[in-house]
């Protein structure tokens, strides 16, 4: 198996398009992260970072004012009886750590702070999730138009291997531009942008604690790469069904762009929490949740289950077919 | 037939159905370890099909394919790690080098070594352009590559489909004596299916010829053929008459007829059609082509109802 993952990740690296993916991928976290940077300038003096904390009209800092306006709207929200239990907790932690800011004077990191950047790096997956897509979609298709598919299958080496092969290094392809978006995002955080006296904090143990903003990082870039993962098996079973690779682009880029109306618009139907398009793993941890009741674990799960029901599809079609091309 | 060897391949009432279609109709077939095998049909009899189903890339409806005991269908990785196979136009991956190419399958077969992927590109005569990629290649080139891969792992069966396709014909005479020698000293069993008559001809020991998806003919290329012989006078009418009283079957060739008989015979029969009075042209032996053979077995070569290829 070791040796067909090498035999991909060869094919990969030897398309010139892989190499422009990648390059692609730095200049655009690059460039978002300069766009952030110009933004901040033009916000003025608020985003100047430092440890300065801007004055708010009412005298008091601008986190003060948010953080009791946080603080007022849980408790309203807490009094609603038919919260479910997890949903519950989450509140109550969100109002611990808004109590203990007030009460411990420990502001939040400013949006345009190092910390915060690094902190939402998980934004570098729309671009990774767009590149795996056309990996995805083409890694079986290219061998159908190509026609090498018959120098591949011809071979002592069952399908489904051919075919796990192809998948995993297709995630693993995922994994190295998460892992470059990362990076280039973090060297940036430390080249554009200062860091603040921000105060990063967590329940644990029912415990309001100061916590390092690493961990949450990586947390929010697993939870996104989950998602990649899903439209990745989506794309990789539209290509190696019909054998096209555009269409599995397409349909996947077309699904992933307009799955957020299309979920929102079905939101108030229960059917709008069994479609994998619409769950955002991040947003619902950063507690944003689109579809009401709709938890992280549940989420999870519904896309584990598509992402196992794609490949169940892709490895039936795949190792049943007649090569006929 | 007498064959000393087991056979490496075998055939067992091979059968194919596509929509309710039997492409393939229970075809069986031994093939021989040192022999080339052709492999003839019109356009739609089936060879295609059966080919992939002995590469592995097509399942048998029903029926089997054993590669040296091994079951195709039961034991796929090990029937095959015994098959090199060329189908069609040998498609590589453009771009990438003729050797990342070679690497590539050589992966995927046991025990290939960089040592023998070396060897076999020197065989081929690629050495020169091996680290070039394949994109750059020319045709001929191509099909030394595509020759390369389905030889690294020194297969003992080898399956080629239309092989001399796109080749020069220095190039196809190469390619034949290359065939020759891989099936007489390394005892390769090579089954090869072409459209190109006079080309399997030249290089096959047996023929097999399937027509709409059943095999209606195995011959030995040897024993194959009787003696003819070309006779040409005139009034031709009259000779067509002379001949069938006595008991031949002539057939127009031209301006004359071909009768099977052997030399011996031929003398008197010169004879009796000057005695008759007929103004004799030219007597001299007819050596049938494969292709006479061919389309008298085939009825023509029709495109076959089911079009499989």
């Amino acid at each position: 198996m070791l040796k067909l993952l090498q035999n991909e990740w060869m094919k990969l690296w030897s398309k010139k398009a892989t190499w422009v993916m990648v390059l692609l991928l730095v200049v655009g976290v690059a460039g978002m992260l300069s766009l952030t940077k110009w933004l901040s300038t033009i916000d003025g003096n608020e985003a100047s970072g430092g440890n300065v904390s801007v004055e708010g009209p009412s005298d008091a800092p601008d986190w003060r004012l948010q953080a009791e306006a946080e603080r007022a709207e849980i408790s309203v929200q807490l009094t609603d009886s038919k919260l479910s239990a997890t949903r519950k907790s989450e509140l109550e932690d969100q109002l611990k750590i808004a109590e203990y800011r007030l009460a411990e004077d420990a502001p939040p990191h400013g949006s345009y702070s190092r910390q915060q950047i690094i902190k939402d790096s998980s934004g570098i997956a729309s671009f990774a999730m767009l590149f795996v897509i056309i990996v995805a979609a083409g890694i079986v298709a290219t061998e159908f138009s190509d026609g090498t598919i018959k120098m591949l299958l011809a071979r002592p080496v069952k399908r489904w291997k051919v075919l796990t092969s192809k998948f995993l290094a297709t995630v693993l392809f995922g994994l190295l531009l998460m892992a470059a978006g990362f990076l280039v995002s973090v060297l940036l955080s430390f080249l554009l942008f200062s860091p603040d006296g921000g105060i990063e904090l967590a329940v644990k143990g029912g415990e309001v604690a100061e916590v390092s903003i690493w961990p949450e990082a990586l947390n929010y870039l697993v939870l996104a790469f989950v998602n990649i993962i899903v439209y990745t098996t989506f794309a990789f079973m539209i290509g190696s069904v019909f054998r096209s690779g555009s269409l599995a682009i397409g349909l996947s880029l077309f699904i992933f762009f307009t799955g957020n109306t299309v979920s929102a618009l079905l939101s108030r139907y229960e059917i709008a929490k069994y479609l994998f398009f619409s769950h955002d793993l991040v947003s619902l941890a950063q507690g944003m949740a689109f579809i009401e009741g709709v938890t992280l674990p549940f989420a999870a799960a519904v896309l584990g289950v598509y992402a196992v029901l794609f490949l169940l599809v892709s490895y039936m079609v795949f190792s049943r077919r007649d090569v006929t091309a | 037939m007498a064959h000393e060897a087991e056979p490496v391949v075998r055939l067992e009432n091979l059968t194919k159905t596509i929509r309710g279609k039997k492409i393939i109709d229970n075809v069986s077939l031994d093939l021989y370890p040192g022999q080339v095998t052709g492999f003839l049909g019109p356009n739609g009899a089936g060879k295609t099909t059966t080919i992939r189903m002995m590469a592995g890339l097509m399942k048998p409806t029903s029926g089997d394919v054993l590669i040296a005991g091994k079951s195709i269908t039961a034991d796929f990785e090990e029937a095959m790690t015994h098959v090199g196979v060329i189908v069609e136009n040998p498609e590589m991956y453009k771009y990438m080098t003729g050797y990342k190419n070679l690497l590539h399958f050589a992966r995927m077969h046991k025990g290939v070594t960089k040592k023998r992927i070396d060897e076999i590109v020197r065989q081929v005569g690629l050495e020169k352009r091996i680290h070039e990629k394949v994109g750059t290649y020319s045709l001929g080139m191509r099909q030394r590559l595509g020759l390369a891969q389905a030889l690294l792992h020194s297969p003992e069966f080898l399956i080629l489909d239309e092989p001399t396709n796109g080749l020069d014909p220095a190039g196809i005479r190469e390619f034949r004596t290359y065939l020759r020698s891989l099936a007489e000293k390394a005892g390769v069993s090579v089954f090869v299916s072409s459209h190109m008559l006079s080309e399997i001809e030249l290089m096959c020991d047996r023929i097999a010829v399937i027509q709409g998806g059943k095999l209606i003919d195995i011959r030995e290329m040897k024993d194959g053929t009787k003696p003819h012989h070309y006779i040409e006078a005139r009034p031709a009418d009259r000779l067509a008459a002379l001949l069938q009283t006595k008991g031949y079957e002539p057939e127009m060739l031209g301006e004359g007829f071909v009768i099977e008989e052997k030399a011996d015979n031929i003398p008197a029969l010169a004879e009796a059609v000057v005695g008759a009075g007929l103004a004799l042209y030219a007597v001299r032996p007819h050596r049938r082509t494969l292709e006479d053979e061919f389309i008298e077995m085939t009825g023509g070569g029709q495109i076959a109802e089911t079009a499989a290829e």
